[in-house]
C-alpha cells in the first residue's frame, strides 16, 4: 500500500501552487463601470440584490452586495460594465480598534479560526473547506481551523444571520479569548445577500458583533479568502 | 398502472390529469386517510411528501409517485386542520409539524406535533407563510415557545451527550442529540432548522427571470441540480422543450456536479477513518473539477449556466476538448487510488459492517439517493422522471444491498466512474459548441406543475403554482435531505459515538436544503 502512495507522488509530482494569489482569467471579479455608462438604469433593475447605485451621476456597483451573477453584463445596451476578474476585494476594517490591528499584525505567523455557519447555502462552506485542501494548502502560511472557539484567534462567518442561529453565534463569540477577530465570508454574511427578506433572516451580522474584515463573493473563491486572511496577518 | 387506467379506476374520486404526468384527486375531509392507505396499499405508490398552499382558504396537498411510470398523484383537501398520517405513514409526521409552524394548522390526531421549524426564540402567533404576513417583515424574538421536548433516558451508565448547534469542524449547524447505554448508542434524536430563513416565501416574492438565482442558493453542493429544477418547472409550464444541444450541455453540467460532490464526500471518508493519503487526492481531483468547471462557466459552482428556455454559457469546442481531457487525466488517476483503498484491510475493517440502515427502514423512511440505493432500492429519478438526454439512455440503476458505510462508498465511487463516462459521451455530442441565448420568462397566472430532479443527495420535487405579475403563487421544494436525514438516526444504533462522524459523512446530507 505505502510503495503504491509513493509510486502515485512519484508519477504526480506535487499539486501545491506556488502562489495561490496568481492571476485567474477565469475568476469571477471586482465589476467596473466604463465611462461609456449611458445612465440608464436598466442594470439597478436588473440587479437581484441591489447592489448599483448612482452617486454623482456615475453608476457604482458595491462589491460587498454583489452576487456576481452577470446579469448587469448581459443586459447592459452600451456594454459598459467589465468583469475585471480581479478577485482581490477583501476589505479590512478592524472595527475601530487600532491596538487590536496592532496586535494581530505582530502574530502574521499564525492565525486559529473557528468557523460558524449561520444560515449560508454551504457553498462558502465548501470553499473554506478547499483551502485546506493540497492544491491551496493554506496551513503553510500558519492559518488554522479550530475544533472549538476557546483556541482561536478568529471567528469566520457564513452566511445571513437566522432567528434560530443568532444565540449560538453569540455563545461562540463570547466563548473566544480576546482579543478576537470576526471575518465575514461572503455577500449574504454582509448584509443578507438574496435572503435579506426573507423573514427568518433577522438581522446584519454588524449590527451583532463587529466585523473586522469582509471579503465579498458568492461565494468567496478560495483565492479571494486566501487574500483576505493574508492582509489581514499584514502579509502583503 | 398506467396514470389513465389509474383515473379510471378512481372514478368515483374527482380526478384530472394536468401535463401529462399529474393526478390531482380532490377528497373531502373525511376520507383522506382511507384514500391514503387505498393509494399505498392497492396501487403501491410511493409516499414523497406533504405541503400547504393559501389560495382563498388553506389546501393541503399529498404527493405520491409512481416510480415504475414515472406518474405523480396528488391527493388534496381543503381544511383549517392537517388530518395526520402518522398512524400510516411513519415519515408523515415532519411535513405535517412544518405546515403547521408555518400555516398555523392544527393537527388533528397526530401523535408527534412537536415545533419543528419555530425554535424557542420564536413568538407564538407568527405564521409567515401565510399570505396575511407581509414580505420583507421578520419573526420578532420574543422567546414565546415552549422547550423542544428530547427522548429522555434514565438508569445506570446511560447518559446523553448533547452536540451542537456549532460542530467542530466546518459544517453546518445543527442539533444532535445522543442517548448512550455504556459504549453503544441507543438512541439519536436530530433538532434541525437552525437555517431557516423562508426561501419558500421569498421564492414567492422574486420575478421569474430572476428565481434561478435563488433556486441555485437552494443548496450550494446541488446549484445545477436545483437550477436544473426551476428550469424543467418553467418548462413544463410553458410546454416548451430546449433544443438538443442545450439538453447535453446541462447533462454535462449535471453531471460534473455529480462528480465533485461524490468526490468531496468519499475523501470524508477517508479522513474520519485516518486515512489521509488518498483523502488528501480525492479532494484535490474535486478541487481539478471545480477549477474546470470555473473555466467553463466562470463559478466554481457552475452557477448562473442553466436557465429555463435557454442557455447561459457561450459553450465553445475548446470548453469541450478541456473537459475531455481533464476528465481523461483524472478518470485514471482516480481508479488506481480508488482500487488501493478497495485492497487496505484497515480501511475495510473500519467502513464495512458500519451505519447500516435496512432495506426496509429505508422503504419506511422514504428515503432515495445513495441512501436508498445502498440499501437495496432500485429507484432514480434519471431513470423514472427522466430528463434531458437522460431520456435517450437509461442505464441499470446501481444498487447495492447491506447499506452500510461500505456500500455507500462504493456506490459513490461508481457513480464518479458513471459521472465520467457520461462528461466524456456528452461533451463528444456538443463539440461544435453552444451559443448562448437568454429569452425572458413569461409565466401566465393559475398553473400548476411537478418536477423531479436527481441531485447528489437524492429525489428533488418542486412543486409550482403560479401567480400574478410573473411571480409564484407557491412554490413548494421537496428537498432529498428533508426525508433522507432520519436515515442516520438509524445507521448509528448499536455504533460507538467515535463512529458517528463516519457514519455522518458517508450520507453527507445538506443542511442548508433541509432547513430552506
Amino acid at each position: 500500500m505505502v510503495m503504491r502512495f509513493i509510486y502515485d507522488r512519484a508519477m504526480n509530482g506535487i499539486e501545491t501552487v506556488k502562489d495561490p494569489l496568481y492571476f485567474n482569467t477565469y475568476s469571477y471579479g471586482r465589476l467596473k463601470v466604463k465611462d461609456s455608462c449611458s445612465l440608464c438604469k436598466k442594470c439597478i433593475k436588473e440587479c437581484p440584490t441591489g447592489a448599483i447605485n448612482i452617486e454623482n451621476s456615475k453608476a457604482f456597483i458595491d462589491d460587498k452586495i454583489c452576487i456576481y451573477c452577470g446579469r448587469c453584463i448581459d443586459f447592459c445596451t452600451e456594454d459598459a460594465i467589465e468583469n475585471t476578474h480581479d478577485y482581490k476585494m477583501a476589505d479590512l476594517n478592524f472595527a475601530g480598534n487600532k491596538l487590536k490591528e496592532k496586535i494581530y499584525r505582530s502574530f502574521n505567523r499564525s492565525l486559529v479560526l473557528r468557523s460558524v455557519d449561520t444560515g449560508s447555502c454551504n457553498a462558502c462552506m465548501q470553499e473554506l473547506n478547499a483551502l485546506n485542501n493540497t492544491y491551496y494548502a493554506i496551513s503553510k502560511f500558519g492559518i488554522e481551523f479550530a475544533a472549538s472557539p476557546r483556541h482561536a484567534d478568529g471567528l469566520v462567518v457564513t452566511g445571513p444571520v437566522t432567528i434560530n442561529m443568532k444565540e449560538a453565534l453569540i455563545k461562540t463569540y463570547n466563548a473566544m479569548a480576546e482579543p478576537k477577530i470576526v471575518i465575514a465570508a461572503g455577500s449574504c454574511a454582509h448584509n443578507g445577500g438574496l435572503f435579506k427578506d426573507s423573514y427568518g433572516v433577522i438581522s446584519n451580522l454588524n449590527n451583532i458583533i463587529p466585523v473586522d474584515l469582509t471579503i465579498p463573493g458568492c461565494p468567496p473563491s478560495p483565492q479571494g479568502l486566501i487574500y483576505g486572511l493574508l492582509m489581514l496577518m499584514d502579509r502583503i | 398502472m398506467k396514470i389513465e387506467l389509474l383515473m379510471e379506476e378512481l372514478i368515483k374520486y374527482n380526478a384530472v390529469i394536468k401535463n401529462g404526468n399529474e393526478l390531482y384527486i380532490e377528497t373531502p375531509e373525511e376520507k383522506v386517510v382511507e384514500t391514503t392507505s387505498l393509494l399505498l396499499s392497492l396501487y403501491k405508490l410511493n409516499f414523497v411528501g406533504e405541503f400547504c398552499f393559501e389560495d382563498k382558504g388553506f389546501t393541503i396537498n399529498i404527493i405520491f409517485t409512481n416510480r415504475k411510470r414515472g406518474y405523480y398523484v396528488i391527493i388534496r383537501y381543503k381544511s383549517d386542520t392537517i388530518i395526520s398520517l402518522q398512524s400510516i405513514i411513519c415519515q408523515s409526521n415532519i411535513f405535517e409539524r412544518e405546515i403547521m409552524d408555518l400555516y398555523g394548522l392544527e393537527i388533528q390526531g397526530g401523535k408527534d406535533t412537536r415545533h419543528l421549524v419555530k425554535h424557542e426564540t420564536w413568538e407564538k402567533n407568527v405564521f409567515p407563510l401565510r399570505k396575511e404576513f407581509v414580505y420583507g417583515s421578520k419573526v420578532k424574538e420574543k422567546n414565546e415557545i415552549d422547550e423542544y421536548k428530547f427522548k429522555g433516558l434514565s438508569g445506570e451508565g446511560a447518559f446523553q451527550i448533547p452536540v451542537g448547534p456549532v460542530h467542530a469542524g466546518i459544517i453546518e449547524p445543527g442539533h444532535f442529540r445522543f442517548s448512550v447505554i455504556g459504549e453503544e448508542i441507543e438512541n439519536l434524536e436530530i433538532r434541525l432548522m437552525y437555517k431557516h430563513r423562508g426561501i419558500e416565501k421569498t421564492m414567492e416574492n422574486i420575478d421569474a427571470n430572476k428565481l434561478s438565482l435563488l433556486f441555485e442558493r437552494v443548496s450550494g453542493e446541488s446549484s445545477a441540480a436545483y437550477a436544473e429544477g426551476y428550469a424543467l418547472l418553467i418548462e413544463k409550464l410553458n410546454n416548451y422543450e430546449v433544443s438538443k444541444e442545450i439538453k447535453a450541455l446541462r447533462t454535462l453540467f449535471l453531471e460534473l456536479e455529480r462528480a465533485y460532490n461524490f468526490l468531496e464526500d468519499i475523501a470524508g471518508i477517508c479522513t474520519d477513518v485516518g486515512f489521509s493519503y488518498p483523502s488528501k487526492k480525492f479532494s484535490y481531483f474535486s478541487e481539478s473539477i471545480h477549477q474546470l468547471c470555473e473555466r467553463i462557466t466562470g463559478s466554481r459552482f457552475l452557477r448562473n449556466s442553466i436557465i429555463p428556455m435557454g442557455n447561459n454559457i457561450q459553450f465553445t469546442k475548446e470548453k469541450a476538448v478541456d473537459i475531455v481531457d481533464t476528465i481523461k487525466a483524472i478518470e485514471d488517476r482516480f481508479n488506481k487510488i480508488m482500487d488501493i483503498t478497495l485492497s487496505t484491510v484497515s480501511f475495510l475493517d473500519r467502513v464495512e459492517h458500519t451505519g447500516i440502515v435496512r432495506n426496509r427502514k429505508v422503504i419506511k423512511l422514504c428515503a432515495t439517493g445513495v441512501t436508498a440505493r445502498a440499501s437495496g432500492v432500485s429507484y432514480d429519478v434519471r431513470n423514472s422522471f427522466s430528463y434531458e438526454l437522460y431520456k435517450d439512455s437509461r442505464k441499470n440503476v446501481s444498487i447495492e444491498s447491506i447499506g452500510g458505510v461500505f456500500e455507500r462508498y462504493k456506490l459513490k465511487g461508481d457513480d464518479i466512474n458513471n459521472a465520467f463516462q457520461w462528461i466524456k459521451k456528452v461533451a463528444e455530442l456538443i463539440l461544435n459548441g453552444v451559443p448562448k441565448n437568454r429569452a425572458a420568462i413569461e409565466i401566465k397566472e393559475g398553473l400548476e406543475a411537478l418536477v423531479s430532479v436527481e441531485t447528489v443527495k437524492g429525489e428533488l420535487i418542486v412543486y409550482g403554482l403560479t401567480g400574478k405579475e410573473n411571480k409564484f403563487n407557491r412554490i413548494y421544494l421537496k428537498t432529498p435531505s428533508f426525508s433522507n436525514w432520519n436515515a442516520l438516526t438509524y445507521s448509528v444504533l448499536n455504533e460507538i459515538v467515535p463512529d458517528f462522524p463516519l457514519c455522518n459523512k458517508s450520507f453527507n446530507f445538506s443542511y442548508s436544503e433541509n432547513d430552506r
